[in-house]
């Protein structure tokens, strides 16, 4: 038997998971090389099965559990964040749709019409209210006048 | 019946049940930070890591199916955790000795244990991050080999022949350190 056929089983007889048959037990019996390293491998599985396990840090949970509520508050942010930006191309999207729709139908220029219509509208009909507006301010303050004498009377009786 | 009650954990925690979750992580906070510190050998890294299985593990838990147990899913996130962990290089001072610190100042036979666990941990230290997990769970209790095996998509014997070349490589890593 050569060494390398017994330095394979080595580790293993050295972690009691394999008895050596005859011819492993007669070659380490005779082998000072294979029978030291058998010894060293016995040493260094005892090494082993001493060594000392880790304790897991005091407040670990509280700190993973921290750790884990950051993470989900930041991926609710980008959701957030994702969210308004997909309203946000939706809308724009609609804007730019709606806007094509009109200009190749035409309607577009009907529309302009249509603003054009009601912007000269509303210039005309504040051209007319505005040389009334002194009279209209005053009716306003008698208005309120006449109601603030009304709360005042009002609140003097509940007492 | 534990298979019901980690189902019942899962069914709850992937319900946004943050206790659920909280007991998850003390139920496997102690073997995931063992096998992690056993692995890196930085404590402080150790920590972060093991907060970055657990926060791979919320982050996964609506797409686990439950077609291999919890802990094998664990196991193979401790793994992919271990086997990539690039960030630092391991330090020279050993975990143990950091536990140990008041114990260089007691008897001579104290001091050399500490000086050969060093020298222990030094040497796997020095083996690739495979067989420093590989050995990490070997020796710890609680971790079933079955399911380390299935988290590292090891074969049942081929994990056994490569603890084997593991532990035969660290022989010759203190051989070359005695020296």
């Amino acid at each position: 038997m050569f060494c390398d056929e017994a330095l394979d089983t080595i580790e293993a007889i050295a972690a009691d998971e394999l008895m050596p048959d005859g011819r492993v037990a007669a070659h380490l019996a005779s082998c000072p090389n294979c029978a030291a390293a058998l010894v060293s491998a016995r040493a260094l599985e005892q090494m082993l099965k001493r060594r000392v396990v880790p304790a897991t840090p005091q407040q670990f949970t509280s700190r993973t559990m921290a750790r884990v509520r950051r993470a989900r508050w930041r991926n609710d942010q980008f959701l957030d964040v994702g969210f308004n930006v997909a309203v946000g191309l939706v809308v724009l999207t609609v804007v730019a749709g709606v806007w094509m729709l009109l200009n190749r139908s035409g309607l577009a220029v009907v529309s302009n019409d249509a603003v054009d219509l009601l912007g000269t509208g509303l210039v005309t009909f504040f051209r007319r209210v505005t040389p009334s507006l002194p009279l209209y301010a005053g009716a306003a303050a008698v208005l309120a006048t006449a109601l603030g004498i009304w709360w005042w009377a009002e609140r003097d009786a509940a007492l | 019946m534990e298979d019901v009650h980690e189902r019942e954990l899962v069914e709850r925690c992937r319900s946004g049940d943050e206790r659920a979750f909280q007991e998850l992580v003390d139920r496997y906070k102690d073997l995931v930070f063992a096998l992690i510190a056993r692995t890196v050998q930085d404590r402080s890294r150790a920590e972060d890591l093991s907060q970055d299985v657990f926060l791979r593990v919320h982050r996964g838990l609506p797409y686990f199916r439950g077609e291999a147990r919890l802990s094998t899913w664990i196991y193979r996130i401790v793994a992919n955790v271990c086997l990539h962990d690039h960030g630092r290089a391991p330090r020279t001072a050993p975990l143990d000795e950091a536990q140990h610190a008041d114990a260089l100042s007691t008897a001579d036979r104290q001091f050399t244990d500490l000086e050969v666990r060093d020298r222990l941990e030094k040497a796997i230290a020095r083996l690739p991050a495979n067989y420093r997990l590989l050995i990490a769970a070997h020796y710890l209790r609680g971790v079933q080999y079955e399911e380390l095996a299935e988290a590292l998509q090891l074969p049942l014997g081929t994990e056994d022949a490569q603890l084997y070349r593991a532990k035969q490589q660290l022989r010759r890593l203190l051989e070359t350190d005695l020296q």
